[in-house]
């Protein structure tokens, strides 16, 4: 199991969360698990999904803000829950392949991620982020 | 970013604080927050003043940013936040409007007492919560195909109307008779379309709600007379706005917005302050989607108040003596308009962004369904879950302070995180129950979220658009009955 590198961070009427990674693919994949966390997803067991979708290059925080609000509305929408990403290089921009399980239920909520402030800084660690929702 | 204190405040007078455009050089306009000095001091304690900073930077901004004394941070533009612009020069901002596209409340009165009700609180709780579907991911019993949504966000009201939802006199209580003219559904996404067609008449989670309350205090009898309030009857207030089908909608334009800024020349503090020149294409296809989003709240609202109304059939048809629910107003507070409001003298149209702020116009204005052209425009302020609530109703100053605006709620001054460390869902309920509010919720640390201490003091936050001269007080609310998602 890959470690937890995201936390909570105090908003006053929304929420912030804080993501680094040692590169930008695992920072996307940490903001996702940090993202259903926020919203209280839990899984249904022994079940299985797929999908693929495809991210606009425009910039890396455009990207981070596409593919968070992608996997909002999959699991809203479709129930779906990813854990395994797969992350290929397409002309101008991002092929996303996940799989995972399907959503028993959300307990929060979350109307978008936004790009407040947002900016994608290099650390010595790798990058870091906040990333605020509207809930 | 600047950090800010007092001594950076002009005092106009006991509730209204001036920021000159010599605090930052970026400032196009003033900020002017109404609020007394304690909520003042307060909200410096996050990050709402310098938002509103933020705002006065965009492009075309008159006359100042207005904040209202429930204010607190958001994400981009402050909750609480006002801001008119030039149609000619200057820009429109889908963040300054928000995800939850015309997030109102719609207030519906009755001819039913306290004592009357009192017996039948826990099955009118039931009812009400058995038939307004609540909660993330909850569908509505109605699902529309994309055309029919389409011709629903063109039509707003009139379509519940048509379809048998609406009186003609609910027609009429409805901020724009319910119902932006420009909405072109051919400018939203099929994902907002797909989102939205299975959304129509749901309450939703977060702080949306519904809540059965007690006019416990008439402070204005005449104006509460028009409204047809009355002390000791009972009324029932809606919170809620235009669920996925907004979100989306918002979502799709600020994405859009981000690569656009940079195409019309515009320099911003924040990204999420992206925007368009209100006549550009990009402008004007964010307005033509952003009204059927405000519409389809309009409609959500209304197809909710249809379900309370069944609820009340259902549950004391035979046991009051009259259990039908009338319409006293419905109100925007997150939503863009253009609207005519004097500045410097002169008449003008600007575009009025909302977030966090309901317009509350004065009397005489046209805008006013006939029976409240007199009074002004009644306003709803719903104080944190357990608290009071308030009606308020616009004044001649509001016009010529605020862009006819006032406050919205109790607005938060607790993060969510912390609230559910200080506050248990279960002992909430509980202490609620005690005090006689029979609540229903789907969630429990969703229920410690909205925790009353997680709010400021509503009383104090009415209290000073009061004394700032932006509202007068017509009634005071207790709730009896809390139903949240």
């Amino acid at each position: 199991m890959s470690p937890q590198n995201y936390e909570e961070i105090d908003h006053t009427a929304d929420l912030a969360l804080k993501v680094w990674g040692e590169d930008f693919e695992t920072l996307l994949r940490q903001a996702a698990l940090g993202l259903y966390d926020l919203m209280g997803v839990k899984r249904r067991a022994e079940s299985y999904c797929q999908r693929q979708f495809a991210l606009e290059e425009e910039s890396t925080e455009t990207i981070l803000v596409d593919f968070l609000n992608e996997l909002l509305y999959l699991a809203e929408e479709y129930k779906e829950y990813y854990t395994e990403f797969r992350f290929d290089d397409k002309s101008k921009g991002m092929r996303v392949t996940c799989q995972g399980q399907n959503v028993l239920s959300i307990s929060r909520n979350i109307k978008a991620v936004t790009f407040h402030n947002l900016e994608i800084k290099k650390t010595d660690k790798g990058l870091e982020t906040i990333i605020t929702f509207d809930v | 970013m600047n950090d800010i204190n007092l001594n950076q405040f002009t005092r106009i007078n006991d509730f209204e604080w001036e920021i000159s455009t010599s605090f930052r050089s970026d400032m196009r306009v003033p900020v002017r927050i109404f609020a007394s000095k304690v909520l003042l001091e307060h909200s410096l304690d996050d990050k709402s003043i310098l938002q509103a900073v933020n705002v006065s930077t965009l492009p075309g901004v008159v006359e100042a940013v207005m904040v209202m004394p429930d204010m607190h941070q958001g994400y981009g533009f402050p909750i609480g936040g006002v801001a008119a612009t030039d149609p000619e020069t200057g820009v429109i901002s889908p963040g300054g409007i928000g995800y939850d596209i015309n997030c109102g409340v719609r207030l519906l009165m009755s001819r039913i007492s306290l004592e009357e009700v009192k017996p039948w609180f826990r099955d009118l709780a039931d009812s009400i919560n058995r038939h307004c579907p609540s909660g993330v991911g909850v569908d509505s019993q109605l699902t529309l195909s994309k055309s029919e949504l389409a011709e629903a966000c063109v039509k707003g009201a009139g379509w519940a109307k048509a379809q048998g939802y609406a009186t003609g006199e609910d027609v009429k209580h409805t901020e724009d008779k319910g119902c932006l003219d420009g909405a072109d559904p051919d400018k939203v996404s099929e994902r907002a379309l797909d989102r939205g067609r299975k959304q129509l008449g749901t309450l939703g989670g977060g702080n949306h709600f519904i809540e059965v309350d007690l006019i416990e205090e008439i402070f204005d009898q005449e104006s509460a007379r028009i409204m047809g309030l009355r002390k000791q009857d009972i009324a029932v207030q809606i919170h809620t706005g235009s669920r996925g089908f907004g979100h989306q909608i918002c979502t799709d334009y600020v994405r859009r917005l981000q690569s656009a800024v940079r195409q019309y020349g515009i320099t911003l503090p924040d990204k999420q302050l992206v925007c368009a020149p209100i006549e550009s294409p990009d402008g004007q296809d964010y307005l033509a989607a952003m009204r059927c989003g405000a519409n389809f709240a309009f409609l959500n609202r209304q197809l909710l108040a249809d379900k309370v109304r069944q609820a009340f059939e259902k549950t004391l048809a035979g046991k009051v003596e009259d259990w039908h629910l009338k319409q006293v107003y419905d109100v925007a507070h997150n939503i863009g308009k253009f609207e005519k409001h004097t500045i410097n003298g002169e008449v003008r149209t600007v575009c009025v962004h909302r977030k966090g702020a309901t317009r509350a116009f004065g009397p005489g204005s046209e805008d006013l369904p006939e029976d409240y052209t007199e009074i002004g425009q009644p306003v709803f302020v719903p104080g944190s879950m357990g608290t009071a609530s308030w009606v308020l109703i616009g004044t001649d100053q509001s016009m010529t302070r605020s862009f006819g605006s006032s406050c919205h709620g109790a607005g938060r001054v607790m993060s969510r995180s912390q609230a559910k460390r200080e506050v248990w869902g279960e002992d909430l309920l509980q202490r609620l129950e005690n005090e006689g509010i029979e609540v229903r919720a789907g969630s429990m640390p969703g229920l410690a979220e909205e925790a009353p201490k997680a709010y400021k003091d509503v009383d104090q936050v009415v209290a000073s658009v009061v004394g700032a001269g932006i509202a007068r007080k017509v009634a005071r609310l207790r709730p009896l009955v809390v139903i949240k998602g």
